[in-house]
């Protein structure tokens, strides 16, 4: 297989060891809130209402959007609330959640709708029907809706399965393939089925060699190989995978599926497997709860909705002032609390010791950080335009390739965070490009009134102009009439004074 | 998580940590004198950058503690005439600190490397000063005397191999017939390779601008010494005489103003070598490293633009 290196990446260790990774499933929670607005895409529309008993698999939220996926109840009980929630993203933006009080009971709701046979028997298109229904998501942070993108992958020849594992510190993927290598592998064939690929691969980093030896046991498809890969952060970004894999660099505006590769994280394939084989929708996810201020790291199988709260009371945590963060150290987020709940994307909650933050220093232009860039920027460069404001340098230094990954950001001696001026800048752009267009279409529109008016008044002076000459013509005309009756009148006058002797007489 | 990664401050100790074996050799050869001067240059730069910070109106105790100054004050300390008079180094590092550094608005944000514009400054203005060496080893209270004006050398002091050899040849006497003894060029060039070794090893500073700077001066002076041999000094001259490993290691490298893309590093390390050996060859002045970096730090943002690296995808 032709193997390409990417430039840059680092070698990070996991820097919360764990000795065993175990996939934990833990009790119901007492209270699941759910968000229904998704990664990207328009909010879901909640279609229960307060008061109403809802039943564990039941959709609660749907929109007709192929960017979002609806949203099922995790649990059965009771439909408690449908209000506003400060959601765990960046923006601190509050949005509408359904939040359900458990009976305790968990009770199921027929989902056996669609392909209830055999999934070999059924067409791809109500395979994709059943991802939809079953509200499958990327797993592996994106959050994006698998039929949607498995559907744009139509007619693709491999499939790569990320087995990677995003980022340091991230174990959940590892103990799902430990926990169910079968599901890795039947998913993966529901999945040849459906997209037609010839082959899959799945890429997975050394470092999991429990899940490398649970897979190859459980593999024996000959489509199906398990490349096992330098663990290597940023390995696990697609294109990166891919050139890494495949030696084909997805060029800048494309996606994997332009090129004839289908990319799908593993917790999505187990996913998909749940939802096709078994006809249980997503309504739970595995989540690493570790950081340095955890004695004991811990993989817990939980509900969707569930608290960061009740996740954390299944690990100890120690005393003192913590940081939160969640889907991971690199390119996750800090949170101000745990007044949050899991949601489909959320692959690990960190609580770490809080640390002295380290004072920020002038660039020195030393290019660390175009060291590990891993898709070959000048990080300084942009840097230096984006504290600036200058986005069109920015930009022609190709700050849109960036793909945030916080590489630069971590080897930086100065402590500059680069990415967050990235970020900002990016933003700024985007405003920047859409002022133009309306300056543009704005202008667009003056100019327009501008030629309306010259035409009017054009046009207004032609008639005022024909007017004029009617006029003229008219009064030449007039003219001409009287100097015709004024002469009958003379000839008329004069016929008279040769009678008028006569008359007097 | 892995290795542990140097902050800024702590690449600015290091380096003036890996200046210590040229430093000691200075010692050992033109005696503790260089040592005045480290001091006197560090205690004005320290006092000069306090100053102008106040002016700018920015913190001053972050700036002064990050080591930037204090290397610079150290670059130029070691660079000058050990015997130079006081005046002269603190003459040399105000105006690198002000007009090198604070004037563009403090670290990282300098187009030029500060001490080598504090020691052009000083070799237009006070060429005299500037050129003469000591001869001998000097005892500390006898520099001390010098330094501060008590007493002079006269008889003392002696031009550098190179400006030696440089005068030597406008005397139209073939290289061969000079006799110079520069071992004491020699151990200070090995001290500073030694220490810049250490700080590639690091990972302080990259292989670009060392490696191709000392191979831009070996090809450069190979070419003139082919053309005439009697004329020009040998290829092994050029790299163990003057200031040349402290240039490739220590003043090049300087990442504030030096070529930032692994190409433009190359495409500029080379040039400073090939202007070195130039400079020193055709030029009016005895060495040439000041005036080669400088040169260079102009064109840094045009090697830059040219030889950005190709992106992923793109």
């Amino acid at each position: 297989m032709l193997k390409s290196k990417y430039n840059g990446g680092l070698r990070l260790e996991n820097p919360y060891p764990v000795t065993e990774i175990d996939l934990i499933r833990i009790p119901l929670p007492d209270k699941v809130v759910l968000p229904m607005q998704q990664r990207i895409g328009n909010q879901a529309i909640p279609i229960v209402s307060v008061g109403e008993r809802v039943l564990t698999g039941q959709i609660i939220a749907t929109i007709d959007d192929q960017r979002c996926a609806p949203v099922h109840a995790s649990i059965s009980g009771t439909v408690v609330a449908i209000d506003e929630h400060v959601y765990a993203h960046k923006s601190r933006l509050k949005g509408l959640c359904v939040t359900i009080e458990s009976d305790g009971k968990d009770e199921w709701v027929d989902t056996s709708i669609g392909c209830t046979e055999r999934y070999e028997t059924c067409t791809a298109n109500t395979i994709y029907n059943k991802i939809r229904v079953s509200g499958i998501v990327g797993m592996g942070g994106a959050g994006f809706p698998t039929h949607t993108k498995v559907r744009l992958a139509e007619g693709c020849h491999t499939l790569i399965v990320n087995a990677t594992e995003c980022e340091p510190g991230i174990t959940c993927d590892a103990a799902l393939m430990e926990a169910y290598p079968t599901k890795v592998i039947r998913g993966i064939e529901v999945l040849l089925h459906i997209c037609k690929a010839e082959r899959a691969i799945i890429a997975i980093e050394d470092d999991k060699q429990d899940a490398i030896a649970a897979l190859k046991k459980f593999c024996n498809n000959e489509k199906i190989t398990i490349e096992v890969m330098p663990t290597k952060y940023t390995s696990g970004a697609e294109k990166l995978l891919l050139k890494y894999l495949l030696g084909i660099e997805v060029p800048t505006g494309k996606y994997a599926s332009d090129v004839g590769v289908l990319c799908q994280n593993v917790g999505t394939i187990v996913a998909m497997f749940d939802a096709v084989v078994e006809n249980r929708p997503l309504i739970s996810r595995a989540v690493t709860v570790a950081g340095s201020a955890v004695k004991e790291s811990k993989n817990l199988q939980v509900r969707l909705g569930a608290s960061y709260d009740y996740l954390l009371s299944f690990v100890d945590i120690k005393e003192g002032s913590h940081r939160i963060s969640m889907n991971g150290l690199m390119m996750g987020i800090e949170l101000d609390g745990t007044n949050y709940s899991v949601s489909k994307n959320t692959n690990c909650v960190f609580v770490d010791q809080l640390e002295e933050s380290k004072p920020t220093k002038e660039c020195i232009r030393c290019g660390l950080c175009n060291t590990v860039c891993p898709v070959d920027l000048l990080p300084q460069q942009l840097y230096w335009y984006s504290k600036s404001k200058n986005t069109e340098k920015a930009v022609e230094y190709n700050l849109l390739d960036c793909i945030e990954c916080n590489c630069c950001t971590y080897v930086c001696p100065s402590q500059i965070p680069l990415v967050d001026y990235y970020q900002y800048t990016k933003a700024l752009y985007k405003q920047q490009v859409k002022e133009k267009k309306q300056t543009e279409i704005a202008r667009e529109r003056f100019e327009f009134r501008e030629l309306r008016l010259e035409r009017n008044k054009r046009e207004r002076a032609e008639m005022m102009e024909a007017k004029k000459i009617a006029l003229k013509e008219k009064m030449a005309k007039d003219k001409a009439k009287k100097a015709a009756i004024e002469s009958a009148l003379e000839r008329v006058d004069s016929a008279k004074s040769v009678q008028g002797p006569l008359d007097v007489g | 998580m892995s290795d542990k990664l140097l902050n800024t401050n702590q690449i600015m100790r290091q380096v003036s940590y890996a200046l210590a074996l040229g430093v000691g050799a200075q010692v050992y050869f033109f005696g503790l004198s260089v040592l005045i001067q480290i001091v006197l240059a560090c205690i004005t730069g320290l006092i000069v950058e306090a100053i102008f910070l106040r002016l700018r109106g920015s913190e001053i105790k972050p700036a002064i503690i990050d080591g930037s100054v204090v290397l610079t004050a150290i670059l130029l300390a070691i660079s000058i005439p050990s015997i130079a008079p006081w005046w002269i180094i603190v003459l040399g590092v105000s105006f690198a600190v002000v007009f090198g550094k604070q004037i563009f608005g403090g670290l990282g944000n300098n187009p030029f490397n500060p001490a080598m514009l504090g020691y052009a400054f000083l070799l237009i203005s006070y060429p005299v000063q500037m050129t003469q060496w000591p001869a001998d080893y000097l005892s500390m209270d006898r520099a001390a005397d010098v330094i501060f004006g008590l007493s002079n050398l006269d008889g003392l002091t002696g031009a550098t191999t190179l400006d030696h050899v440089k005068t030597q040849l406008t005397m139209s006497l073939s290289i061969q017939e000079l006799e110079f003894n520069s071992i004491s060029q020699l151990w200070i060039n090995i001290g500073f390779l030694i220490g810049g070794i250490y700080l590639l090893l690091r990972r302080i500073i990259f292989w670009q601008i060392p490696v191709l700077l000392l191979l831009g001066i070996v090809v450069m002076s190979t070419v003139l010494f082919l053309v005439d041999s009697d004329q020009f000094a040998s290829p092994l001259f050029h790299v163990v005489n003057g200031a040349t490993m402290l240039a490739a290691f220590f003043i090049a490298t300087d990442p504030v103003s030096a070529s930032t893309t692994p190409l433009g590093r190359i495409i500029y390390g080379f040039l400073i070598g090939v202007l070195i050996v130039i400079i020193r060859v055709f030029g009016g002045y005895p060495d040439a490293v000041a005036f080669a970096v400088l040169l260079l730090n102009i064109t840094v943002p045009l090697i830059d633009f040219y030889t950005q690296p190709k992106v992923f995808g793109r």
